[in-house]
């Protein structure tokens, strides 16, 4: 036997060793990826569905009364809440909640968008809705339309709202109304929800979370 | 010296001033405020805590307020994600206990404001005994449009 062909003997063995190392090593890297995403997603306060949910197509009018129908949920992220403005005590915790969110995720290089969904259309004019949700942050959007276009969004969703009659029969009336928060995702598709009592803490390093698995 | 004492007297000052009139040997208010409201707003919430410091427990029947047309105490409950609130008749304070009226929980609800109130103006909250005793409340309006630390805890 040749010393070329003992070295070469060698190289090749080495080669392997090396090839097996790195395999090894690559599972392993993969394994502890893939169980890594898992935990943080066990982890989360948000129940984020396994496949996010495509909407029924609705139509609605935003506070500077242009169209917001499904293509108003696409490009780009967009938390919902479903509230009204003559509403004192959640809808107030909530958007001043998710303008703390807004706050927390202002380093990120992404468009996140905050809506605020009438489910007191008879009450909440645009007009009415520009003025509510700037108070809470100049960029949050308001919506409303009419009783119906408000059906077409809230009832697949499953957020509930029902009027309750003021004790002294006037107008000032109370709407019970489910208080949790949607996130819906560039593609414009019901993607998780937080369910109350809500912390920004909370809700903003899920989104962190939910981003990176969404890239 | 006379720096510290002076400072450590301005700050009893500010918290008598901007928490409480007594009128009450057992009852004592703390931290009263109004959520200012965001324009369009006609009614208001209010938030408070009582303290009992007595050995036997306080009712509390309700809170009234000059400011307001009306006020009512109320309970957001949340079940099965849907926020209701309901109207309570009245508030038990057990002995040597606080009660809190805070965001997302018990809180006092203000009907249409008898002049505009924004954040600097106080408002006056009597809480109604059910002995007939009353004590009386200066709540500041506060603005409040981040998130309220206080509901953490639970």
């Amino acid at each position: 036997m040749s010393t070329d062909s003992k070295q070469s003997r060698v190289k090749r063995l080495l080669a392997g060793i090396i090839i097996a190392i790195l395999a090894t090593s690559a599972g392993i890297w993969t394994a502890r990826a893939v169980l890594q995403h898992k935990t943080a997603m066990n982890e989360l306060d948000a129940t984020r569905f396994p496949t996010a949910r495509e909407i029924q197509p609705f139509e609605l009018i935003d506070h500077n009364n242009a169209v917001f129908d499904n293509n108003a949920l696409r490009q780009h992220w967009s938390f919902l809440f479903f509230g009204y403005t003559h509403c004192p005590d959640v809808c107030p915790t909530t958007l001043s909640v998710l303008n703390s969110v807004a706050q927390r995720l202002q380093d990120l290089d992404e468009d996140i968008r905050f809506i605020f969904v009438s489910v007191d259309p008879e009450r909440d004019t645009p007009e009415q809705l520009a003025r509510y949700v700037s108070y809470f942050n100049g960029d949050f959007i308001g919506v409303t339309g009419t009783p119906e276009g408000i059906e077409q969004l809230t009832k697949p969703l499953g957020i509930l709202h029902m009027q309750v009659a003021a004790e002294d029969g006037s107008d000032a009336y109370l709407v019970d109304h489910t208080a949790s928060v949607l996130l819906f995702d560039p593609d414009g598709r019901y993607h998780a929800v937080f369910g109350p009592p809500l912390s920004a803490d909370a809700i903003a390093s899920d989104f962190r979370k939910m981003l990176k698995a969404y890239q | 010296m006379n720096i510290r004492l002076h400072r450590t007297f301005t700050v009893l000052l500010l918290l008598i001033g901007s928490s409480l009139v007594m009128a009450d040997a057992t009852l004592t208010i703390g931290e009263p405020w109004i959520r200012e409201a965001p324009p369009t707003a006609r009614v208001m919430a209010g938030y408070l805590t009582m303290i009992n410091a007595g050995d036997t427990p306080v009712t509390v029947t309700s809170i009234s307020s000059p400011d307001f047309e009306g006020a009512e105490i109320h309970r957001t409950v949340i079940e099965e994600g849907v926020a209701r609130m309901l109207p309570v008749s009245q508030l038990e304070i057990p002995a040597n206990s606080p009660l809190k009226l805070e965001p997302g929980g018990l809180h006092l609800m203000l009907f249409d404001p008898q002049r505009p109130l924004p954040e600097g103006e106080t408002v006056t909250l009597i809480i109604h005994r059910s002995n007939g005793s009353k004590v009386t409340a200066t709540a500041p309006v506060i603005r409040k449009t981040g998130e309220d630390h206080s509901h953490h805890h639970h």
